[in-house]
């Protein structure tokens, strides 16, 4: 993909490199600066940190896989589809053309008819699936899955890093997810939320996707700033200087960077107030980034560095990211900004920050990790050549570009006249835009040629303390063969021997007595081992789950709504069959795991895996949720054509229904986890609940019966998305009651099995209290009124 | 759990009253705000509180420390940037023009 975003990106400069060029016509360089952007910043830059984190992970933490290896392969299978999809779009002449961020009313069906845009929306938020899956499993490997001993303050600092991470992505996403759900809904079947006679205001999208795009920013600088934490202090031969200073800056970093969406939005008459609030917020960010330049800094200064490749990329860093990082202060001021808006000056910017803070510490790091992933010690020495092509071309074309931009070159223009006197500097940012591109080429020539006949390296050739480094290299599929305690953040430098005691089985879970795969989950804050994980096997489910989600994504392209939602059904059958395989029809006790030490399975534990995973899940879907609201506000407090003719106001049986039923799916699965507590039957709890569900849907319902038409006026297509997202939700708590039922029959719960029911309670939770809040969103005008 | 919670609530407050505070001023500026009430105190208010907020946190967190150092040292410097953050990010509500 980055070589597919990289050849776009030559097409643009040769388009540029000269006046009234004509190569492209502006139809096609439409459709390839939006293709150049879409597949970097959702096709290249988040999968490919994701597929490094998955693979090396694991091994960091000293456990022996991901906590949801299906869902890894999952996540894979919806990306590598999606990807193709957006790929023969673009082979055919259906990719979008309205630039990466998709600004409506340029993106409406007046204004882009076709599929094009369509094709942007449905299968990019198929590809989200992917980075959500992947977000949920590393926050549940990192919290619960990792070596004995290996307490917060011990953890890697990349796990730290990509802990953050993960979580942003739960929290950022979710807001671009919903606001393309609107935009597709709008252009499908005319639910006005962004026409603004109809009551919708095309800001709003501007909003949902900013709170998205910004933090987007961080969620792909901070896994390679993850990854520099990682690499300079075993370049330098020493330990990070400030290890608690960088955590609390990378923390600080990723809450503030979601302050920061509106700077994106300077110049579309905001009053002055809320400029300066989010001015004030994009500097501020400059402090936690600083903190972290400063301390890697530190950490040269005490260290002995030497000068192998991963540290000339990470020179190469500095050099650049320090540049993005202080044009970024100048954008975030804004009287500057309002001068340069929609210039060269921003892309040379954004390229500053991405390339050099993003590609160039992740070149770096696929160069220190390339022993781990071939076992092999890289001989050729092709990779320094392309350096030395890469950044200096790199800097000639972007500080040209910084400049065409400060003469005044707008953003997304095809094509420019001899007069306006950008013809030389567009020829120079091109000739540099060119020598990187075989910089970048001679990198995957060097990689390519040395995975496949270098000579076999040792274990460890850097010297790193940290736990990836004690496998055998190329490393085995189950990472670890022994489960290690750790008594330090370097445990390879505090025990010599460490590699050894694992591969001799002295850790925990060394033998596979019970023939299953078997990994230690331990507890959040201080690691002490808690229960032994059964990890699923080799299995197809994934892939075909990811077929039929695809089906269920792409269908609408064709307008083929019917075979997506038989598509969902099958879907929802798959998971259901997914479900099924975990689980255990007898209590089995406490398990040797090794050490002297006995632990319960975590299907006999009331926080099973499948819990925390759903815990976090949730997090996104409430962010969802919380979005929805702020569109909502947002037309009601913004939008011209508000107040609609008239508020729906509830009735005095759809509140009892709403209240009831949400009281209901409270209840329900407590009296049922209670009832399995005194191995007594859960069933009237489970159909309390299940009637709550019931409830709450027929309240949702109301709302729709009482506006039957969505398409009049934004206020009412909301109302609709709010009781769809009820009724989703309640549908989805009803499913997975269902579920528990006839895993109850099965033989699947006990007195101490309860988890499967405190799982079904959490979506209950969730279903009751979104539900009651999005009826009272619903209603409260009315009643006000 | 509570160590994640301590690292990570100070921050999460911090954008929730920042969100509020920007909500409270679009509010201010739209239609349905009365003509007869004026915006700057409300938004003082507003600010007052988020920055109240904070210093609360940092108060509780420094009364009941984690046994972890680290946890502590860290959750304690996070606090007091969430606590500096809402002083600064929401400071033009007393400097700038409220609706222009």
């Amino acid at each position: 993909m980055f070589a597919l975003g990289g050849v776009l990106a030559m097409l643009i400069r040769a388009q540029l490199a000269s006046p009234h060029s004509a190569f492209m016509g502006p139809e096609v360089y439409n459709q390839v600066f939006t293709m150049h952007g879409t597949v970097m910043m959702f096709l290249f830059a988040i999968p490919f940190f994701e597929a490094m984190t998955v693979y090396l992970l694991p091994g960091m933490l000293g456990t022996r896989d991901m906590a949801y290896p299906r869902l890894s392969a999952y996540g894979f299978w919806c990306y590598l589809i999606g990807a193709a999809t957006m790929v023969v779009a673009l082979v055919l002449g259906l990719a979008p053309a309205d630039g990466w961020f998709m600004y409506p009313p340029l993106t409406s069906t007046e204004y882009s008819p076709g599929i094009n845009a369509d094709v942007w929306l449905l299968a990019i938020t198929f590809i989200e699936v992917s980075a959500i899956a992947a977000a949920v499993e590393v926050v549940v490997t990192v919290l619960r899955y990792r070596a004995a001993g290996m307490s917060l303050s011990r953890m890697p600092i990349f796990a730290w890093y990509i802990l953050v991470v993960a979580v942003m992505i739960l929290t950022a996403f979710p807001p671009m997810i919903l606001g393309s759900v609107l935009l597709e809904t709008e252009r499908a079947l005319d639910w006005p939320f962004f026409q603004v006679d109809k009551g919708g205001d095309a800001l709003l999208w501007q909003h949902l996707f900013w709170l998205f795009g910004h933090p987007e920013v961080y969620i792909i600088f901070l896994p390679a700033a993850g990854m520099i934490a990682t690499i300079l202090p075993v370049m330098a031969r020493t330990t990070l200087l400030g290890y608690g200073w960088v955590v609390g800056a990378a923390v600080s970093l990723a809450v503030l960077s979601f302050g920061l969406w509106v700077h994106h939005m300077f110049t579309t008459g905001i009053p002055h107030m809320g400029l300066a609030f989010f001015s004030a917020a994009s500097t501020l960010v400059a402090v936690p980034t600083a903190v972290q330049i400063f301390a890697w800094i530190g950490t040269l200064w005490k260290g002995r560095p030497e000068l192998h490749l991963p540290m000339l990329w990470i020179l190469g860093f500095f050099a650049t990211f320090v540049i993005g990082g202080l044009t970024g202060v100048m954008l975030a001021v804004v009287p500057f900004n309002w001068q340069v808006h929609d210039t060269h000056f921003v892309v040379a910017h954004l390229h500053y920050v991405l390339i050099g803070g993003y590609v160039f510490p992740m070149v770096a790091a696929v160069y220190y990790f390339l022993p781990i992933i071939t076992g092999r010690t890289r001989f050729f020495k092709l990779g320094e050549v392309a350096f030395w092509l890469v950044v200096p071309g790199f800097h000639v074309t972007f500080l040209a570009v910084h400049l065409v931009g400060l003469l005044g070159m707008r953003r997304r223009i095809w094509t420019y006249a001899p007069e306006d006197g950008w013809a030389i500097i567009n020829l120079v940012a091109s000739v540099g835009g060119f020598v990187t591109a075989i910089g970048f080429a001679l990198i995957v020539v060097d990689i390519a040629v040395n995975a496949a006949v270098a000579s076999r390296g040792r274990r460890n050739p850097w010297g790193a303390g940290t736990l990836e480094w004690a496998t055998a290299i190329p490393s085995p599929s189950y990472n670890v063969a022994s489960i290690p305690e750790v008594r330090g953040r370097y445990p390879l430098h505090d025990d010599p021997e460490i590699a050894v005691r694992i591969a001799r089985g002295e850790g925990y879970l060394s033998w596979p007595t019970r023939k299953r795969r078997e990994t230690l989950v331990v507890g959040t804050s201080r690691a002490e081992p808690l229960q032994v994980a059964v990890l699923p096997g080799n299995d197809g489910l994934p892939f075909v789950m990811a077929v039929a989600t695809a089906v269920v994504f792409l269908a609408p392209l064709w307008d083929a709504y019917r075979t997506a939602g038989v598509a969902l059904l099958v879907v929802i059958a798959l998971a259901l069959r997914w479900a099924w395989s975990n689980g255990s029809t007898r209590d089995e006790g406490p398990l040797d795991a090794g050490r002297g030490t006995s632990l319960p399975s975590a299907w006999e534990v009331p926080d099973p895996p499948g819990w925390w995973g759903s815990l976090f899940l949730l997090l996104a879907d409430a962010t969802m949720f919380g979005s929805l609201l702020f569109g909502y506000a947002f037309l009601w407090t913004v939008a011209p054509a508000w107040p609609p003719a008239s508020y729906v106001a509830p009735g005095l049986l759809d509140v009892l229904l709403a209240l009831v039923g949400a009281a209901a799916l409270a209840a329900g699965p407590r009296l049922a986890a209670r009832a399995l507590l005194a191995s007594r039957g859960p069933w009237i709890g489970l159909l309390v609940a299940l009637a709550g569900a019931g409830a709450l849907t027929a309240a949702a319902a109301s709302i729709w019966a009482a506006r039957p038409d969505p398409t009049s006026h934004a206020y009412d297509a909301t109302l609709w998305l709010l009781g769809g997202f009820v009724a989703l939700h309640t549908t989805l708590a009803a499913i997975i009651l269902a579920y528990v039922c006839f895993r109850v029959a099965a033989g699947y719960a006990s007195s101490v099995r309860i988890g499967e029911t405190r799982i079904a309670q959490l979506w209950c939770d969730f279903a009751g209290s979104t539900g009651l809040v999005a009826l009272a969103a619903a209603w409260l005008p009315g009643v006000f009124a | 759990m509570r160590d994640v919670l301590r690292l990570s609530v100070p921050l999460a407050l911090w954008l929730a009253g920042f969100s509020g505070v920007y909500a409270l001023q679009g509010l201010t500026c739209s239609r349905h705000w009365p003509e007869d009430l004026p915006a700057r105190p409300a938004l003082l208010v507003g600010w007052a509180l988020a920055v109240l907020l904070q210093a609360v946190l940092l108060w509780l967190i420094s009364r009941d420390p984690s046994p972890s150092r680290f946890v502590q040292g860290t959750s304690l410097a996070l606090a007091a940037v969430s606590l500096l953050a809402a002083a600064w990010t929401s400071m033009p509500v007393a400097l700038t023009s409220t609706c222009l």
